[in-house]
């Protein structure tokens, strides 16, 4: 159970207050409601970037970190399709620095065409890291816009091209901050041995006189219903074959995403899931395997991936595959089974709310999705999860016409 | 608004309290650490074995470690894994240069039957022919996988020439050590550094002694018989070796030498300049290389502790084509260390953050037990972090420069680039 407490400043700012008096430090969370969804498609990569800038000085403070460093703390901060998060971890003493940063770069940015040129390259060199100079980096690049063809969520954070991020303009970025960051777009929450009413005081004195704004109004383009098989089949200069089934999940705030969280546990998550066991240690047809969610607020995806043994086809993979996911669609999960994934669930539950850290992001991101004591919820949501709710939910997530696949085909050097 | 041009007023951390976990002798060698005080059901056991990277050749630890839980006579591994799963249990296992380690994550009533399935699984390995296949056909494609990423290149690369007078700690894997597997030698080699190659336990959560004991009697007859006797005194030559791969976009860059054990006096110090150096978000290094000239996502230096010595390393990967410059300015930020005193600001603000990061690494009964088994491990005491505050509140510049001069000459470094 995560004991918190609720208020709301004038200018519309959320803040969370979690009291912990076992720590000898603070945690500062910052969730903005805005992600890569936001962007404009010919400006894709734009959140990401912005996550970048809000580290090269604000309109009071020329560093971000020296200050935070100073006062015995760091920072960090990430990015997804949905939200962008920062977060500064420091010694409970030195609280009052993190939310002087903190208040200054949601106030506004210092906009230097030096903190623009700059990330603008650090970003770039992130891309050829993470997407361009890895085997397999690319394949969210190509299986987004496969299985979107609407919806934003069809480009990653990094933006779709490298293009857009070497283009972007001073103007656009001041646009995007104008717009996404300001107190009706964040929910704030301070996690540590501070009390409710310090936190309040401490809360109105830094941000009490930012300026409200009103909370952007998200009008997405709805992903229509997907009515065909859809298939992609890429060459790349990787050691194996690899493949992407991707299946369209319900949204975050829906019951039937628990239950899809359920069901890619049940196929892949463990050495015990079902494809693990059956294509991996029985038929010998893959080398490695794993069914996952991507979590997302929208419409989400499920998604089974793997790698080809040697010698093993795409084709015989599929003929595989498709009749242990019409199993879980046609027969009902033995309760040894629904108590093992359950289970495990409680288990990580436990452990998520061990860090002070953990404890406070959780905070923001259910307050997000409506009430920050969902984080407390979860579990029993889950515990509530029947036999019959995963055979009715696989029945609609394993249809052909729902299926977008992505194969990776290894072609020598 | 002029309150918010200033920093608030800041407070220097100045006491921590490092907190002692329980300690109970499995043999007179290995011990167990027990961290009791946790607020809540979780529990983390850890298995620590003498069967590192360097304790065998032909990839052989690597794989009898990917083997552990792969099957006894009676259950397969898809079995074993089922019941722990079905308790809601978590199993990880990491090997490193020195050490192999089997951890289990649970709530803290199911450690005991959990417990007894790993030990059951570890004693009784079967190495059953179609796992052992398995595993090798998994570990060949991730060998092909990692020979692709320069930045796995050059670490490798970079180990085998730094540990190049000792063969045991410089054979690299080679795609040959997966092609046959070798079941005579692996169930020597599980024998010698599992069954007989327990080195210590560490434990956290909220148990009952007679648990404990139970935990003790049931993992301790693995104990490793005296103590375990690990490698030093290596030697290497300072060169310039580059593994070029055409179509790679980045190019991974290590550099570093030996330095000294983690007893050694200039240790703690060693840190301080280390950290301004490039062991923050506000290094010389990151400033420079990332935040001024944006030549790379990130920089990094830090310390190798090993058991008999430690030794000194700088980590990027960098576009292709600023290879050379980035050099240029490592060579030059070395340099400026050498050549003029720290300011006093700067060096006042790697003190404070030095100081809020320990801590942070003190809060809470996991991450202190990290903290302490990381100490007693190489047989210090938590005297060592007493110490550590001391001296970092202490430190000169003109102590760092003198520690700058004596172990950051470029020319003393082994540098190795891929890509």
């Amino acid at each position: 159970m995560i004991e918190f407490n609720r208020f709301k400043l004038a200018n519309g700012l959320t803040v969370l207050h979690h009291f912990d008096s076992t720590t000898p430090m603070a945690v500062i969370n910052t969730l903005y409601d805005v992600g890569a969804r936001d962007e404009s498609e010919e400006k894709t990569g734009f959140a990401h970037l912005f996550e970048h800038l809000m580290f090269g000085g604000s309109v009071n403070i020329p560093d971000f970190d020296a200050p935070l460093q100073r006062a015995g703390g760091e920072s960090n901060a990430f990015t997804s399709n949905d939200i962008t998060n920062y977060y500064d971890i420091l010694p409970v003493q030195n609280i009052e620095t993190a939310l002087w940063l903190e208040s200054d770069r949601m106030l506004s940015l210092g906009f230097t065409p030096k903190s623009l040129e700059v990330q603008r390259n650090v970003v770039i060199e992130e891309f050829k890291q993470r997407y361009l100079n890895q085997p397999y980096g690319d394949v969210w690049l190509e299986l987004r816009p496969l299985a979107y063809k609407k919806h934003p969520y069809k480009w990653a954070t990094i933006g779709k091209n490298i293009q857009h991020i070497e283009e972007a303009k001073m103007e656009d970025v001041k646009s995007f901050f104008k717009a996404h960051y300001h107190p009706a777009n964040a929910i704030l929450c301070i996690a540590g041995n501070i009390s409710l009413e310090e936190t309040k005081r401490l809360v109105e004195k830094w941000y009490g006189d930012i300026p409200a704004s009103l909370k952007p109004e998200r009008i997405l383009p709805k992903e229509p219903d997907q009515k065909e098989y859809r298939e992609l089949t890429i060459e790349r200069k990787v050691p194996n074959n690899a493949f992407y089934y991707t299946f369209k999940m319900p949204a975050r705030k829906s019951f039937e995403y628990y239950v899809t969280d359920i069901i890619s546990d049940a196929l892949g998550r463990e050495k015990s899931s079902r494809l693990y066991s059956a294509l991996k240690k029985e038929l010998k047809l893959v080398t490695s395997i794993n069914a996952y969610i991507t979590g997302s607020m929208d419409e989400g995806l499920l998604i089974i991936d793997g790698k080809l043994s040697d010698g093993a086809t795409f084709e015989e993979l599929d003929k595989a595959l498709w009749p242990l996911l019409e199993e879980i669609k046609k027969e009902r999960m033995s309760e040894a089974e629904t108590s093992k994934l359950l289970n495990k669930i409680r288990t990580v539950k436990e452990f998520q709310e061990q860090g002070l850290l953990n404890r406070a992001m959780n905070l923001c991101l259910y307050e997000l999705l409506g009430d920050a004591n969902g984080v407390n919820e979860e579990n029993t949501l889950y515990q509530s999860i029947t036999a019959d709710q995963i055979k009715t939910v696989a029945n609609q997530l394993f249809r052909k016409e729902n299926t977008s696949l992505l194969r990776v085909k290894a072609i020598k050097e | 608004m002029s309150m918010r041009t200033k920093q608030p007023e800041t407070k220097q951390v100045d006491h921590i309290s490092f907190v002692k976990p329980q300690i109970f002798d499995v043999t007179p060698d290995v011990k167990l650490l027990w961290m009791k005080e946790v607020p809540n059901e979780t529990v983390r056991l850890d298995l620590f074995f003498d069967a590192g990277i360097t304790r065998g050749n032909k990839s052989i630890p690597a794989i009898v470690h990917s083997l552990l839980l792969s099957g006894t006579k009676e259950l397969s591994s898809v079995e074993i894994h089922e019941q722990i799963d079905a308790l809601g249990g978590f199993l990880d296992t990491d090997i490193s240069f020195e050490t192999a380690v089997v951890s289990i994550y649970c709530l803290r009533e199911h450690i005991r039957p959990i417990s007894n399935i790993v030990a059951n699984a570890i004693q009784n390995l079967a190495f059953r022919e179609t796992e052992v296949e398995d595993v090798l056909r998994s570990m060949r494609q991730q060998f092909a996988v990692n020979q692709q990423k320069v930045k796995y290149v050059a670490q490798q690369q970079f180990r085998k020439h730094l540990f190049a007078s000792n063969a045991e700690y410089s054979t690299i894997s080679e795609e040959s050590d997966y092609e046959e597997g070798n079941i005579l030698a692996y169930k020597k080699y599980w024998k010698q550094h599992y069954l007989e190659g327990l080195t210590r336990i560490t434990l956290v959560g909220d148990l009952e002694v007679d648990e404990v004991d139970a935990l003790i009697d049931l993992f301790g007859k693995w104990a490793v018989d005296g103590k375990v006797n690990h490698a030093g005194g290596f030697k290497f030559q300072a060169e310039q070796i580059s593994f070029p791969k055409e179509d790679a976009v980045q190019c991974a860059l290590r550099m570093g030498r030996f330095l000294f054990h983690k007893s050694h006096p200039d240790y703690i110090d060693f840190q301080v300049l280390n950290t301004i150096l490039g062991d923050y978000f506000g290094s010389r290094l990151m400033s420079n290389i990332r935040e001024d000239k944006g030549y790379t996502y990130g920089i990094g230096s830090g310390m190798m502790d090993m058991h008999e010595t430690g030794y000194f390393v700088i980590v990027t990967e960098v576009g292709k084509e600023v290879l050379a410059p980035t050099m240029d300015e490592i060579k030059f930020e070395l340099k400026r260390l050498q050549n003029e005193p720290v300011p006093e600001d700067e060096l006042d603000l790697v003190k404070n953050y030095m100081l809020g990061q320990l801590l942070k690494s003190a809060d809470g009964p996991y991450a202190m037990l990290d903290m302490y088994n990381s100490v007693d491990m190489y047989d210090l005491t938590l005297g060592f972090y007493d110490d550590a505050i001391q001296k970092i509140k202490q430190i000169t510049p003109a102590r760092i420069q003198e520690l700058a001069k004596q172990y950051l000459n470029f020319e003393d470094f082994l540098i190795v680039t891929a890509g």
